[in-house]
């Protein structure tokens, strides 16, 4: 009886984790069909799936908790024994979850957002498209299935960005007429929709390349199967294959989650609805990245323990991620379009992400890093959906992205402000009551304990991206809502624009996000105790890896057991300096930031350089853009056109007296020529075949 | 000796009795419009063909590819699996002309010329021995040397065949040079003797023989399209009416590789394995220079014909490492079959627009999304599948492909550079399917909705359900490409 009440239940975790992300695909193949009778019910289609979605999530939570896994495979392809399927462990439920709810709220939010749209129905579908390709990659058992929701990611991504394909100026990013290096700094919806397509292919193809590379070796995609015979494991690291086969999966990670040197396409992502942003950044799209390298990182790191060494792997991603928090970072402090503000942000901390799991791959205590890692994920999550959210109504009701054109807000948007604070405490991390401050003192106490020779500078990266973080939040917080009201509003209002509060289903849905972040940040260390013990069990469960015991010998009082002093020290000097420098700059504003920065040629330098992202953007133009373009002409130009200017595009089809002029063109013109490289070819092939 | 209900002769006697009879009966009924009539006939001769087949495979009656006969003809897989392939090509354009020859002059004779080149197309892969590959081979060429030229009012149609038929009439002539040469090495025409003589070719003669297999190189891959061989090519597909070409590109090509495994790759192998790496060199530069070329094109026909360039070279891939990895023929088979249906749609599509738009510049097809929404939505899934998009059939072709080329590389050095190099090469196609599908769906405003052919709606839908079904589902099709592969080691000798 007990079997088979153990084996009822067991059908019931694998139905809910199939539907997790059938059912966003099933809305997307019926919403166009009902948009044909009626464009509102589309948007309640949208919502009741994703809701439907995000509580199969949600009813597989009981059991992740016990660190259990339902997997569940049926045959796909038969004839190479390829089989599909669903892997719910307490990693994938958990994202499932942070996923799931944080796409709900996106929904509701996006009513509300959307309305009156012409393309709604286009809209919602690819949005429903994107949630089940992310939470697809998310249950997958495999990575051929991972590619495939990679792939529908990919897809959905390139049509949300451009949605706005009528490339609208106001759908623009960037300053109208800014140049860097000669190239315009200013990307049309369209543009930049198949930027972020191509640069993430480049990570898609190394992805595909690293896939089949163990694929050949194990002859499976599976994760449990890879796991269970690690022969191909033996083999190919005798051979030197098995790091760059990992490096190269983390290549696909790094195009997806904008990672340091792929990171330039999520600027231009901006030019989407605000609430695809909200999806990209919280819980869609980068988040896949770190979800990849977490599905990676054990296996990877139980394979080093059986004495088969990958650390190189390891510390690729440590400074992949340390590159670009610290990049990211510094290019958020000086934008004005508060949206981009944000994606630097965002970019930034998945870089803190990334950091530490690749500090828990080099140190002995991998679940330290690793909860540390999935911790900061799920507090991002919620703060980084609030506030892009709360920033689009901001866009909404001020109809500029500029925050130049913002200021003095706080008594027109008073329940925004408030709950743009709250997140935007989670974000500079105020400490023992946001989620974000329990986060990034795990991250920084991971690094710090790490006992890895390169601890110490990571550590100082690390710490400086906080006060930067901190700074930026401060000085986003302090232009869109204190000072005086700019120009901009004043004209809006002398026109008769009354500049109000967002609508309800609007501040709702950010609202419940502040409010998560302020109250899980109250019992973040519970909260984090919990993780940490839920990730020790799965980890030791299903990968064999023993955490070290750890010796207490806490200076700290009770309520902080487990912090490690220097640690906390820092993430609390990080959020004092960086928010007092952006008080005294954008709060207080005792002192005027744009003296401050052309007050001497040396702050003004950096300035420009930071702003001018680096050169980065414009180098990787110049290098795969502007280059091929120009290789493609000198292509066309010495190779095929000689064929086409005598041949038949212009001069023959516009002739008078054709039949003249087809004789002669092909009997005296290009023929002869075609014929003599046949001939040549011939040479060519008999010489290559008697070398 | 074959049994008269064998495969290919049923086949030449449906389709050669109705291509045949097709004018006779056009002069008998003494009118000239019309056009649905032949076609449907045509239509119905080329599906009981198809049927045929298919019922051969279902009831077992077909055996598994042998390398080699007796006879001039075998009825096996190989030759089986192309007749599939062809015979799905000549329904596309049967199907696609009954718009295009609507009001158009002599459609019997028109009709009967697609069927009479279907017979040569599905002869070569049934052939195993020279002389009657030779003379399939012509029996394909001559027909489509008419049709390519069957719009004779319309200079480019002119010129298209005129240059068609001149490389067709080169590249005959070094064929049958590379078959005296063989038959005077060998004393034979049967392509089991040749290879068995060849294998025991005194040294000396060596260089002769190579020199035979490059005639068939250049030769076959003349229709294959295969660079240096390939410059008629883009003027050919661009002259000449849509429907014909879209015979030209997912059919006689088709022939060609047919060909080419026939002779060279299932003969060849006992020679020696240098020409591995010539066909390894010409699929990459093949492929390489279809896609960048195909990147600058402002006509849609065009950009399609450097887009079956380069599909060519992924082809060749499989051919090149066919002897080290099992996996080679059968990627070169499976995308065979997936390129004939993926190009067939995308260029019965561009008849469909030529037809009803009378546009293949590709700037004046914004906004085709709106005016044309189910041939557009045709043209894209065979573009994004011609890229290898997962989850679309070309997707798997290619997997397998470039996993042969990796596979290989455990025993020759360069083959995982083939995999690398049509990897990079899929990346940049996207880049013109990209800019076609933004054309096509992310701009332009204010078009309305036309009205589409019926017959073109069919075949989009028809290669959409392929297309997305077998992406999805693809073991049915795996399994066929593996019964109907020969295996090639380097051990095999007649």
């Amino acid at each position: 009886m007990a079997t088979e009440m153990l084996g009822f239940t067991f059908e019931v975790g694998a139905a809910s984790a199939w539907l997790i992300w059938i059912l966003p695909f099933v809305a997307a193949l019926i919403i166009p069909g009902i948009g044909k009778f009626s464009k509102h019910a589309t948007g309640y289609v949208a919502v009741g799936f994703a809701l439907m979605s995000a509580l199969s999530a949600a009813s597989l939570l009981p059991m992740a908790l016990e660190a259990h896994e339902v997997h569940d495979q049926i045959s796909w392809i038969h004839s190479i024994s390829l089989k599909a399927g669903v892997l719910a462990d307490p990693l994938s439920v958990i994202m499932a979850n942070v996923v799931g709810w944080i796409s709900f709220l996106i929904m509701i939010y996006s009513t509300g957002y959307m309305k009156g749209d012409k393309s709604i129905t286009r809209f919602w579908f690819w949005m429903m498209f994107f949630i089940g390709s992310m939470q697809l990659i998310v249950l997958s058992d495999n990575l051929l299935q991972v590619f495939f929701g990679w792939e529908g990611v990919g897809l959905a991504s390139y049509a949300l960005i451009s949605f706005w394909y009528r490339d609208k100026k106001k759908d623009h990013v960037g300053t109208e007429g800014r140049t860097v290096l000669g190239l315009l700094d200013y990307y049309s919806p369209t543009h930049a929709g198949m930027k972020a397509f191509i640069m993430t292919k480049v990570g898609d193809v190394m992805m595909i390349a690293g896939m089949l590379l163990i694929f050949l070796f194990a002859g499976t995609f599976g994760f449990r199967e890879l796991l269970h015979d690690a022969t191909w494991a033996t083999t190919m690291s005798s051979q030197g294959l098995l790091v760059p086969a990992f490096i190269l999966l983390f290549g696909g990670a790094v195009g997806k989650s904008a990672q340091f040197p792929l990171n330039e396409w999520l600027l231009e992502a901006m030019t989407g609805p605000t609430a695809v942003s909200a999806l990209i950044h919280a819980a869609t799209m980068v988040k896949a990245g770190v979800f990849l390298v977490m599905r990676l990182a054990p296996l990877v790191f139980a394979l080093s323990a059986a004495g088969i060494l990958a650390d190189q792997f390891f510390e690729i991603i440590l400074l992949v991620g340390a590159t670009t928090a610290l990049l990211l970072g510094l290019q958020g402090m000086v934008n004005s379009e508060i949206k981009k503000v944000l994606a630097y942000s965002t970019g930034s901390q998945i870089g803190y992400m990334m950091m530490v799991l690749g500090i828990a791959g080099l140190s002995q205590q991998f679940v330290n890093g690793y909860t540390a890692g999935f911790f900061h994920l799920i507090s991002h999550a919620m703060f980084k959906a609030s506030l892009f959210m709360a920033a689009g109504s901001l866009l909404h009701v001020v109809g500029s992205r500029f925050m130049t054109d913002m200021g003095g807000l706080r008594k027109n948007m008073k329940k925004t402000y408030a709950f743009m604070w709250a997140a935007g405490l989670g974000l500079m991390g105020a400490p023992f009551i946001t989620t974000g401050f329990w986060s990034k003192d795990s991250i920084f106490g991971a690094i710090y304990t790490s006992g890895h020779p390169w601890a110490i500078p990571i550590f100082a990266i690390a710490v400086l991206t906080a006060v930067i973080t901190a700074f930026y939040t401060t000085r986003m917080l302090g232009l869109v809502f204190f000072g005086s009201k700019s120009k901009h509003i004043q004209k809006m209002e002398e026109e008769g624009h009354h500049i109000h509060e967002a609508p309800l289903s609007m501040w709702v849905p950010y609202g419940i996000l502040a409010v998560l972040t302020i109250a899980i940040g109250l019992i973040g260390l519970s909260f984090e105790g919990g993780l940490h013990e839920l990730f020790t069990n799965y980890l030791e469960g299903t990968f064999g890896i023993h955490s070290v015991h750890e010796i207490e010998n806490s200076i700290l009082p009770g309520f902080l057991d487990g912090i490690n002093p220097v640690a906390l020290i820092a993430s609390l000097s990080a959020f004092a300096v960086g928010t007092g420098l952006g008080y005294v700059f954008y709060i207080g504003r005792w002192a005027d930031p744009v003296k401050f920065v052309n007050s001497n040629i040396f702050f003004s330098g950096i300035h420009k350089v930071i702003l001018n992202r680096f050169y980065l953007n414009a180098i990787v133009y110049w290098c795969f853009v502007v280059a091929p373009l120009w290789l493609s002409r000198g292509v066309f130009r010495y190779f095929e056109k000689t064929a086409i200017e005598y041949g038949m595009n212009d001069g023959v089809q516009k002739a008078v007296g054709w039949s003249a002029r087809v004789i002669q063109g092909t009997q005296t013109g290009v023929t002869q020529s075609y014929l003599f490289v046949f001939g040549a070819g011939l040479l060519f092939v008999v010489l290559i075949l008697l070398i | 000796m074959l049994e008269i209900s064998s495969t290919p002769l049923v086949i030449i006697a449906i389709l050669g009795t109705v291509g045949v009879l097709l004018p006779i009966i056009s002069i008998a009924r003494k009118e000239k419009g019309s056009n649905s009539f032949y076609a449907v006939i045509a239509f119905s001769a080329l599906i009981v063909s198809i049927g045929y087949v298919a019922y051969q495979f279902i009831s077992d009656k077909i055996l598994p590819s042998a390398l080699f006969s007796e006879d001039v003809l075998v009825d096996d897989a190989f030759g089986g699996f192309f007749a599939i392939a062809m015979l799905i090509v000549a329904i596309f354009t049967t199907v696609g002309s009954f718009n295009y020859m609507r009001k158009k002059n002599y459609p019997a004779v028109y009709y009967s010329l697609i069927l009479l080149s279907t017979i040569g197309m599905v002869l070569i892969a049934y052939s195993t021995d020279l002389v009657m590959l030779f003379v399939a081979w012509e029996l394909m060429s001559i027909p489509t040397y008419v049709l390519v030229g069957f719009m004779k009012k319309n200079p480019s149609s002119n010129e298209a065949a005129l240059k068609y038929f001149l490389f067709g009439a080169l590249s005959s002539a070094i064929i049958v040079y590379g078959i005296s040469l063989s038959y005077g090495l060998t004393g034979s025409t049967n392509i089991g003797e040749v290879i068995h003589g060849y294998a025991t070719l005194d040294s000396s003669l060596l260089p002769l023989a190579l020199l035979s297999v490059g005639m068939f190189i250049a030769g076959f891959g003349f229709k294959m399209g295969l660079v240096p061989f390939h410059q008629w090519l883009p003027d050919t597909y661009e002259g000449s009416p849509p429907t014909i070409t879209t015979l030209l590109s997912a059919g006689t090509k088709k022939a060609g590789f047919a060909a080419t495994i026939r002779i060279i790759v299932l003969g060849m192998v006992v020679l020696n394995l240098d020409w591995t790496l010539a066909l390894g060199v010409i699929a990459v530069m093949t492929m390489t220079i279809g896609n960048i070329a195909a990147i600058m094109q402002k006509n849609l026909a065009r950009m399609l014909a450097y887009s079956s360039i380069a599909h060519a070279g992924y082809i060749l891939i499989g051919l090149a490492v066919a002897p080290f990895s099992h996996l080679g023929l059968q990627g070169s088979l499976y995308q065979i079959l997936n390129h004939a249906v993926m190009k067939g749609a995308a260029f019965i599509a561009v008849t469909g627009i030529v037809t009803t738009l009378a546009v293949t510049n590709i700037d004046k097809l914004k906004g085709l999304g709106r005016r044309m929404p189910i041939t557009s939505l045709g043209l894209v899934i065979s573009l994004f599948a011609l890229a290898g998009v997962p989850p679309l059939a070309g997707f798997w072709s290619k997997i397998m492909l470039f996993g042969g080329a990796l596979d290989a590389g455990s025993t020759i050095w360069w083959a995982p550079w083939l995999a690398i190099a049509g990897v990079l090469n899929s990346a940049l196609s996207l880049a013109y399917y990209g800019w076609l599908t933004r054309k096509m769906y992310f701009e332009g405003e204010t078009e309305k909705r036309v009205s589409e052919p019926k017959s073109i709606i069919a075949i989009m839908i028809f290669s959409i359900i392929f297309l997305v079904g077998f992406g999805v589902y693809p073991d049915p099709i795996i399994k066929f490409v593996q019964f109907a592969a020969p295996t090639l080691s380097l051990g095999i000798m007649p």
